[in-house]
């Protein structure tokens, strides 16, 4: 649950947390496209890499290594299983080696990306920049609301293993099948829990008048200033450099 | 037993959630763990059953250091009951929500010394044997989180603000089965900031305020202890605000012992 | 003047075959402040959903009868509508509360209403002022105590400018001093800002003093109503098995009603009535 950790929004003061995410968002989608592109692994590093200064100038570096060693075992798995398709495959022991690091620093890439854009946005400015993209409000608030209720999900995802495990559930016994069935005691609650809180937030919701009007209107709305594109000019500078590393130089 | 020895406990650096706490609590007893919201009450139960480790101190629950022992060992003994029931239920049916500690300990299910059919008589929930949890009122459910822990007989229970969401008819029953555990032996242990459900029915006390023990002792010492409820930013039993506005030489938080007070005030005897 | 006219109410939750509250008849004037009280699983959550609309409009079941507040017939208006008359404040701080301060908070109402910016700024000030947490104004709810979460959820249905406040046991998850401070705050929008108040409380002992009626709920019936000390002083009310202040329960077996017709809700006010009878000797 830690992974979780490092995708929360937290309030911030550093330049990254001010951009508009709509600029932000343009950062996502253009390198998330990079790491679908490019299967060289050193390319791949450099669009990870893309991320670091990010991290360093938003001071998130604690979360945003949560996310990363969140993952680790996930990436594990991608790593084993790319690596026995590939040997069956091909029978190529250093293609399947090499096809495994590409594939883990791809997700190792999109999991940074990923982090940066949501510990530094808060959930009201995404949802404030999807309206102004016109996108319906209702997808919108979708959005914020699942962003927003995550942390409150891993806190009770906490409570509720240490519920069980004063019952005498131990997590960490047994094969790989007996771990998976451990969660079940952990996950239903959360599942029952979940839907219980959406309930009773969609009653303090309307309870406020939500869906009273067609077009709501908004205490605060985004404005693009030139920080915001400066941002999203060196996002497409740096997005076009690397694509041309493919388009010119001709690697993959 | 249940022994802490200069124990501090942070969640976070810098801050301490509990500092220095020394504490003993023998077999049999019947005990609050009192304090405002955020004060470390939690925290100090966790330490009971393992949940939390002291980073500075110790903690040995029948000798046992609960460094040395794994969560499940302790709650063999140490049954932790927490405030929210649906944190807790999630099974097909009422009797396999009971019957759960005992798979995990690996206890007798069936026979006469079935801990599922205990609990089952003794919380009246045999309508509802078969039945999924999550269908059962809140205070059924409330109810059912606390016979699936008592099933598996630990010696010391734990409750954690078990009247939240309680009417005071519901607060007596569980009254009146915490001090019927407790005369058959067990340890009792409730975590609470309900002033009037210490007031009236548990009779020692241990107050914690900022993560330090600041009193311990007999309720009706400490609840009518004016400075130290203060200290503590804990509201005063409703009895204790009456002994002092009436200004009774010894303050009470014993209805009876207030009423005859009272009585003799106004010169007559009571009803 | 009838704000809330509640006439022969019954309803049954969709998957339920017994009835939550049956034959429920209830007036209350405007500028009330009504205590709801009874043993758990009475039907005062169910009650209170059906005075802001949510029952029937988003619960569906069986409504029969007729609830009428602010002149709206709840079953032919919106609970969009229903909601801009009434405010409903739940337990539960962590489930009514979703925006990352407490102003967006207190401006999510205002919002939905589509107002101009200006109108809902000096909304959200004004609210935040009236219960006392201006401070709070760019605080994560998240970081607040459970009692100062209460409030911005107070003050965010009060941005909605409603002229009464429903409260669903506001105070369950509150410690008592947070309990306190909160229910200080329904008493002087109710005295100050003129505010009807409805309020489903088990800490009679904080409250029975504030209001002007008290309502006990059994088993889906509403059994009593009346002013606080006719009702709290009642033989009924012991054998319903609601928490009945320490004061009162005193002076019940002083007998101080039948010997001087005095029936203190409070412990100050049983106080008095003990040290002036006892001068008197």
């Amino acid at each position: 649950m830690k992974v979780l950790y490092g995708f929360e929004y937290r309030r911030g003061t550093s330049v990254i947390h001010k951009i508009d995410p709509r600029s932000k968002l343009a950062y996502v989608i253009l390198f998330t496209a990079l790491t679908v592109y490019f299967v060289n692994p050193l390319v791949l590093l450099l669009v990870l890499s893309s991320s670091f200064p990010i991290v360093l100038i938003s001071r998130i570096a604690n979360r945003w290594i949560q996310s990363i060693k969140g993952s680790l075992l996930f990436i594990a798995f991608i790593f084993i299983f790319n690596f026995i398709g590939i040997v069956w495959a091909t029978g190529s022991i250093w293609g399947a080696v090499t096809s495994g690091i590409s594939m883990s620093i791809r997700f190792i890439a999109l999991i940074s990306i990923f982090s940066v854009f949501f510990l530094t946005t808060s959930p009201e400015d995404l949802t404030q920049s999807m309206v102004q993209m016109r996108i319906p409000y209702d997808y919108a608030l979708t959005f914020n609301m699942a962003m927003r209720f995550v942390p409150t999900l891993s806190r009770e995802a906490q409570i509720i293993m240490d519920a069980q495990r004063s019952r005498g559930l131990e997590m960490e016994k047994g094969n790989l099948i007996q771990r998976i069935r451990n969660y079940i005691p952990v996950l239903i609650p959360l599942i029952i829990s979940s839907f219980r809180r959406a309930e009773l937030v969609a009653d303090a919701m309307e309870s406020r008048a939500f869906g009273a009007s067609k077009k709501r209107s908004s205490l605060y709305i985004l404005k693009m200033e030139n920080r915001d594109t400066l941002f999203f000019a060196i996002s497409v500078a740096s997005f076009l450099l690397l694509l041309s590393l493919k388009l010119v130089l001709g690697i993959q | 037993m249940i022994l802490f020895e200069d124990v501090s406990y942070s969640y976070a650096p810098g801050r301490y959630a509990l500092e220095h706490v020394n504490l003993s609590i023998g077999e049999a007893e019947l005990v609050a763990i009192l304090g405002e919201n955020g004060a470390g009450k939690t925290t100090l139960v966790k330490h009971i059953n393992g949940l939390l480790r002291p980073q500075i101190g110790k903690v040995t629950v029948y000798g046992i250091d609960t460094k040395t022992s794994t969560v499940a060992a302790l709650a063999r003994k140490v049954g932790l009951v927490f405030q929210n029931p649906d944190h807790q239920l999630f099974a097909e049916t009422v009797e396999k929500e009971l019957a759960f500690a005992l798979v995990n300990f690996g206890m007798p299910l069936l026979g006469t010394s079935s801990g599922v059919d205990w609990a089952i008589k003794e919380f009246e929930l045999n309508q509802y044997r078969e039945r999924p949890p999550f269908l059962l009122s809140g205070g059924e459910r409330k109810r059912l989180a606390l016979a699936s822990v008592l099933c598996y007989n630990p010696q010391i229970l734990i409750l954690d603000e078990p009247t939240t969401g309680q009417d005071s008819r519901q607060k007596s029953r569980l009254a009146n089965l915490l001090k019927r555990l407790n005369r058959e032996g067990k340890t009792v242990i409730v975590v609470t900031h309900d002033m009037e459900f210490v007031a009236d029915f548990i009779p020692r006390v241990v107050m914690l305020s900022k993560g330090r023990v600041i009193a311990e002792g007999l309720a009706e010492e400490i609840l009518t202890n004016r400075e130290l409820l203060m200290s503590a930013s804990l509201l005063p039993p409703q009895l204790a605000e009456l002994s002092w506005d009436l200004t009774l030489k010894k303050p009470s938080i014993d209805l009876e012992q207030v009423i005859s007070e009272a009585s003799s005030l106004l010169g007559g005897s009571p009803r | 003047m009838p704000i809330i006219e509640v006439r022969a109410l019954s309803y049954s939750y969709p998957d339920s075959t017994r009835p939550s509250i049956q034959d429920v008849n209830l007036t209350v004037d405007m500028g009330e402040f009504v205590l709801i009280t009874g043993p758990s699983g009475c039907g005062k959550t169910t009650f209170c959903r059906c005075l802001n609309g949510l029952i029937p409009n988003s619960y569906g079941g069986t409504f029969n009868g007729n609830v009428i507040v602010d002149g709206l017939l709840t079953t032919e208006h919106q609970v969009f509508e229903i909601a801009q008359h009434v405010g409903l404040v739940f337990q539960n701080p962590e489930n009514e509360l979703f925006c990352t301060t407490v102003e967006r908070e207190v401006a999510f109402g205002p919002e939905n209403l589509a107002l101009p910016r200006d109108e809902i700024r000096s909304r959200v000030e004004e609210a935040l002022s009236v219960v006392g947490i201006s401070q709070l104004l760019d605080k994560s709810p998240e970081e607040l105590s459970g009692g100062e979460q209460q409030k911005v959820a107070i003050a965010a249905l009060l941005a909605m400018k409603p002229r009464m406040l429903v409260l669903d046991e506001p105070t369950a998850n509150l410690d008592p001093l947070s309990a306190r401070s909160v229910l200080k705050i329904l008493s002087s929008l109710n005295t100050e800002s003129d505010v009807t108040i409805i309020l489903v409380e088990h800490r009679l002992e904080m409250v029975a003093h504030m209001a002007n009626r008290c309502v006990i709920f059994d088993d889906g019936k509403l059994v009593l109503s009346g002013e606080p000390s006719d009702v709290l002083y009642s033989d009924m009310v012991d054998r319903i098995g609601i928490g009945i202040p320490k004061a009162v329960q005193v002076a019940k077996r002083l007998a101080l009603n039948s010997k001087f017709g005095k029936r203190p809700l409070s412990s100050l006010e049983l106080a008095d009535i003990i040290m002036l009878k006892g001068d008197k000797g």
